[in-house]
């Protein structure tokens, strides 16, 4: 009995550990929002990623103006402002007793630090084309600047409302990437990487307090996820909900309300004019008679989304209707491929970035288009893969995009932008165009920008995509329209219910040095107990450790594989010589590869796994966040399946002859048969979708206490368990009946021993030998489903950043998630194996008992 | 699930379970085979009047979002399926039968180093191996393949060499080195035809652990590539739909559970034919 002795302490010291962990925090009038994509850092003044805006626009910073929902200017920063008449002045009046969230009062300086450094050559601000119009900046007061410009700029104090605009203090400009200090009524308080960032009220804040107290935006990029997060309550609301195939389920939940606005969004498919066969007119016509608009809004967009014929949304007061200007028609398609000397077919490919509308879309494009005569490969990429091979390097035929930024048709004017569209009309269209202020005029000019497109069928134009916003239906005061990439949460208000305050999750890997001192203990305690051989003891340890570096060989070795340069491999996209060279420095590229894998090896004893190549942070970091949900994941399943296997064996063995035993094993038949993430599917359909009892997923943090922690891992570990229950019954049952076998237990039944006092006292010792050699498997086996069943509940573990990480090329965050892992399995089969030497008397020291 | 059409009955249990088995794996593979040429619908397009169609006699375990037949996709998924599961496992026993015949034959260090490289890869459990495979090659079938396969190795070595070894004490075996057939010659001529039944066996129960494996990598997108169906990736693209088209989650789901559980039947009922002590693999 030993063994259960071991077992139940080790479980006793983790639930006393998961106890003591703090209690939750709450806070009222909180509201969580879902967002797709996770920002690469939070300066909205350093780069295009929209997703920067989605989080810090307007809630963490603000501008001289700020945009309203119906597009327009108001004042923010600036309480009012004047132009001069020839429009190349304007003087800003500037708020007083305006303060940053670490206390900075604001005034004119900041304004012309923040305008110079978005202006200066080196700035890397994504609208730098507009801010290089500014000729100077003047301060005139502490509260009033003047703004001149080289040529009259009708729309500055929109461009000043816009996030690459914001005002940033001279003293945070250099941290706001990881710690944004803006003025907004919102204050940063903390990001978990690849999980969620929450903002607070900001008590200082100079306007009307917001009704919210926090905001918690949670990462989640997958469709699935994010019905799964409405349906269980993790999340209030998605601006932009990406999952359309349920809305119509969600339409009839009184739960949410839907709101529908307009987009700026095209739904495009996009062609490589400059390629043969795509330069000729009548093979882009051909295309775009042989696609069904209709049909990929249905399959695409699930149903939400208006037929276009050009670069413009219907919105839009200078929108044509050209959506039929290329009739659905297979044969006319045939027929223009045919004159254009492609009568025996076409071959091509069709590259899909992961968004659910394009991959969903190109299978029913690729359809249409085989039924004309073209072949089409399908070839799917990551968006870093997607930017760098097709948007930079054009090397594409088809592929299918939506461009969400507003008034965007002047792209087709550009040199060198991906579709490699060339017109000198079309140009000239747009160059008169942004010289005329008439807007009268200036509808003309749009319109007949868009009858180009239509006629020269650059591309096929799917559809405008609206925004549709789902939230709980006690939300309100969000925003229907987009007339940004950006969430202005200042004027919404919570559902009223209350949301826990997440606190920092455990930031440290538990130091090496505190495992080798566990191991050191147990081993000793092994050794006291189990009166051991050392020498055995000895043996063990040395080879786990031996395994552990030939792991980390083989690790290294299969990353070194990575074909061409691992540097420009990773950075992907847009890498410049100079950045190249720093990450080729920072891995060590230039040294062999000898010495680069001891400095490796001695990188991770010290608990050192590398910086991140995608969020700048040490992967030892990231790591440590999300080990916490995997490991405690995988030991619960691993409690369960024992607590129900062991004894589900021993039941079976001793009714083997009966009609309940054998019924235990068809039941045990069917486990190791079901595979788990179709248990969790099932589970999450009857007990969370349908009887509400669970979330659908989700992890609240071990700081929410030890309670709601588990109840959201109860779930996954019963989905996890059951197949591993089910083979440990299956050997614990053969194992037992073996034994009851032996002639020992025969001598003990002779002596008269009820069957029961058999099965306990003698049998159940010796049974339980081969079944802690699996365990030591087991958790092996449930440490890697852990990673598959983390997709299902999306819990942020270790699953989850491994499977970003891969999509990001973030090679060093991979090589030190499955390092961390083959530990965990390695320690795990140490411990069950130093834990059999306790039962399994043959490992005795000699003269000893 | 529990409810599996397999009742436990007195003294025929095993060989119910055992045609159970055989006539269950026999029906997915000639579906497999069927669907290189035939198939009830095209998996291709978009057939806008089929979506969400619900089971019925037209589309008998309903159709997608797509409006794809989802049986037809059953079917091809069963090809990519065993075709990936097959593969992994002539990589397992190619490598690994050897390897463990060689153990036993030469014993020692060459034993040794051969048993802990094997426990070296246990402690890479496959999903682990994909994902390291996936960051640098990209995800694939082809990934999946080696990932599984890897796995098989060690496991068939371990299989071959425990059996061999007990075999090398026999005296036949004796009696063929005392004829100066050499160790190799010996493993070849005399082990191997005696372990065979063994090998079938072990390779049954890891062609169904394989079967999952498959499931499990293309569920998380680290197998086999849209637009060929596979049955993880259809459970991953139906997830969402589970709350009005349920059919889409339960039918991809029951065929691996039903393959898994028939294979494991035949393996049982292999077993349990070829030894008649009742003796579990491990």
């Amino acid at each position: 009995m030993r063994a259960f002795n071991v077992f139940a302490s080790a479980a006793a010291v983790i639930l006393i550990v998961l106890l003591t962990v703090a209690r939750p925090a709450f806070a009222a009038g909180a509201l969580s929002v879902g967002v797709q994509l996770e920002p690469p850092n939070l300066d909205p003044t350093s780069g295009a990623a929209a997703a920067i805006d989605e989080i810090v626009y307007a809630n963490v910073f603000e501008g001289l103006t700020r945009i309203r929902e119906d597009g327009t200017a108001a004042p923010a920063l600036a309480e009012r402002w004047i132009v001069s008449d020839d429009g190349l002045r304007y003087d800003f009046f500037l708020r007083e007793g305006v303060t940053f969230h670490d206390g900075t009062p604001f005034d004119a300086a900041d304004v012309i630090f923040s305008l110079n450094r978005a202006r200066d050559e080196n700035s890397t601000n994504a609208q730098r084309v507009i801010f290089e119009k500014i000729s100077a900046i003047i301060a005139i007061g502490p509260h009033h600047i003047a703004i001149e410009l080289s040529q009259p700029i009708g729309a500055m104090p929109i461009y000043l409302g816009w996030g690459d605009a914001v005002i940033v203090a001279e003293e945070s400009a250099a941290t706001n990437a990881s710690n944004p200090i803006g003025t907004g009524p919102f204050k940063f308080t903390r990001w978990r990487k690849g999980a969620s960032i929450a903002l607070d009220r900001f008590s200082g804040y100079w306007g009307e307090q917001p009704p919210l107290e926090q905001i918690n935006f949670i990462f989640i990029p997958d469709p699935t996820a994010a019905f799964a997060a409405l349906m269980a309550g993790d999340v209030d609301g998605f601006p932009n909900y990406p999952a359309a195939e349920n809305l119509s389920l969600i339409e009839r939940d009184e739960r949410f309300q839907i709101i529908d606005g307009a987009g700026e969004g095209e739904m495009i498919v996009a062609i490589n004019n400059g390629k043969p066969p795509f330069d000729d007119i009548r093979v882009r016509r051909a295309l775009n008679h042989a696609i069904d608009k209709r049909s990929i809004i249905e399959a695409g967009l699930f149903g939400f989304g208006e037929p276009i014929g050009s670069h413009f949304p219907p919105h839009n007061p200078a929108y044509v209707d050209l959506a039929d200007h290329y009739n659905y028609d297979p044969a006319r398609a045939k027929q223009l491929l045919t004159e254009a000397g492609h009568a025996d077919g076409l071959d091509l490919t069709l590259t899909l970035p992961p968004p659910a509308y394009a991959r969903r879309g190109g299978e029913v494009v690729a359809a249409m288009l085989e039924t004309v005569g073209i072949n089409v490969t399908i070839r799917n990429l990551e968006w870093a893969q997607w930017l760098d091979q097709v948007f930079t390097n054009k090397n594409y035929d088809l592929t299918i995009v939506s461009h969400t930024e507003p008034l965007d048709i002047d792209i087709y004017a550009r040199d060198g932008y991906y579709f490699q569209y060339d017109s000198e009309v079309f140009r000239a269209l747009i160059e008169t165009l942004s010289a005329e202020s008439d807007e009268t005029r200036r509808t003309e000019f749009l319109k007949a920008a868009q009858r180009r497109l239509a006629d020269d069928a650059v591309n096929v134009f799917i559809a405008s995509s609206p925004k549709v916003g789902v939230w709980a239906s006690g939300v309100s005061g969000v925003w229907a329209n987009a007339p940004l990439q950006a969430n202005d949460l200042t004027a919404a208000a919570g559902a009223g219910r209350k949301v826990r305050n997440a606190e920092t999750g455990a930031d440290n890997i538990a130091p090496l040095g505190i495992v080798g001192l566990f191991l050191i203990f147990f081993t000793g305690a092994v050794a006291w107990f189990g009166r051991t051989n050392p020498a055995y003891l000895a043996a063990r340890i040395g080879s786990a450790f031996l395994t552990l570096f030939a792991a980390a060989i083989v690790i290294f070795v299969i990353t070194e594989l990575t074909p061409g340069d691992p540097a420009a491999f990773m950075m992907g996209l847009n890498a410049d010589a100079k950045s190249l060279a720093a990450l080729r420095a920072e891995l060590g590229l230039d040294k062999p590869a000898l010495e680069r894998f001891w400095s490796w090896l001695g990188g991770i004893l010290h608990g050192n796994f590398g910086v991140s190549y995608t969020y700048r942070v040490p992967a030892a970091e990231l790591i440590a966040e999300r080990i916490w949900i995997s490991v405690p994941l995988a030991t619960f399943a691993f409690f369960l399946s024992t607590a129900i296997g062991i004894p589900a064996g021993l039941l079976a063995a001793s009714r083997r002859n009966r009609k309940s035993g054998k019924a235990i094993m068809t039941a045990a038949q069917a486990g190791v048969a079901a595979p788990n993430f179709w248990l969790a599917i099932l589970l999450v359909l009857f007990f969370a979708v349908g009887l509400r009892w669970f979330s659908a997923g989700g992890f609240p943090g071990w700081q929410a206490g030890a309670l709601p922690a588990l109840k959201a891992l109860l779930l996954p570990a019963i989905a996890l368990a059951i197949p591993q229950a089910a083979i440990l019954t299956q050997i614990m049952r053969s194992s037992t009946i073996n034994t009851l076998n032996d002639d020992y237990i025969r001598t003990a039944r002779a002596k008269g021993l009820a069957e029961s006092d058999v099965l306990k006292n003698h049998a159940l010792r010796n049974a339980l030998i081969p079944v802690l050699t699996i365990l030591g498997l087991q958790f092996a086996f449930l440490v890697a489903g852990a990673i598959i069943i983390e997709n299902v509940f999306y819990l942020p573990g270790l699953g989850r950043l491994a499977f970003q990480a891969i999509a990001q090329r973030d090679l060093i965050v991979v090589q030190g998630i499955v390092m961390v892992l083959v530990f965990v399995v390695v320690f795990a089969s140490l411990i069950v194996d130093l834990a059999y030497a306790i039962v399994d008397p043959r490992l005795r020291r000699s003269g000893s008992s | 699930m529990t409810n599996v059409s397999i009742t436990p009955a007195k003294s025929t249990t095993k060989n119910v379970g055992f045609r159970f088995g055989v006539g269950v794996s026999a029906i997915f593979i000639a579906a497999a085979l069927i669907s290189n040429f035939w198939t009830p619908y095209t998996v291709d397009g978009f057939k806008i009047a089929e979506r969400f169609a619900s089971p019925s006699f037209a589309h008998w375990f309903g159709a997608n979002h797509l409006g794809r037949d989802v049986l037809s996709m059953i079917m091809i998924g069963a090809r990519i399926s065993i075709g990936v599961a097959a593969t992994a496992i002539f990589i397992g026993m190619t490598i690994g039968v050897p390897l463990g015949l060689f153990a036993a034959a030469y014993g020692g260090i060459v034993d040794g180093f051969i048993m802990r490289a094997g426990d070296l890869v246990f402690a890479f459990p496959a999903i682990l191996l994909a994902i390291l495979i996936a960051a640098v090659y990209g995800p694939s079938a082809m990934n999946a393949v080696i990932a599984i396969g890897v796995f098989n190795i060690p496991v068939f070595a371990r299989v071959t060499r425990g059996a061999a070894l007990s075999l090398w004490k026999r005296d036949y075996i004796l009696a063929a080195r005392m004829a100066d057939r050499n160790r190799v010659q010996i493993s070849i001529e005399h082990i191997l035809p005696n372990i065979s039944h063994l090998l079938i066996v072990q390779g049954t129960v890891q062609f169904s652990l394989a079967i999952l494996a498959e499931a499990g990598l293309s569920y998380v997108g680290l197998g086999v590539q849209s637009p060929t169906p596979s049955w993880g990736r259809m459970l991953a693209e139906s997830q969402t739909m589970i709350s009005f088209a349920p059919w889409l989650v339960i039918f991809p789901g029951l065929a691996i559970f039903l393959f898994v559980i028939a294979l494991n039947l035949v393996g049982d009922g292999l077993n349990k034919r070829l030894d008649p002590r009742e003796k579990w693999l491990v």
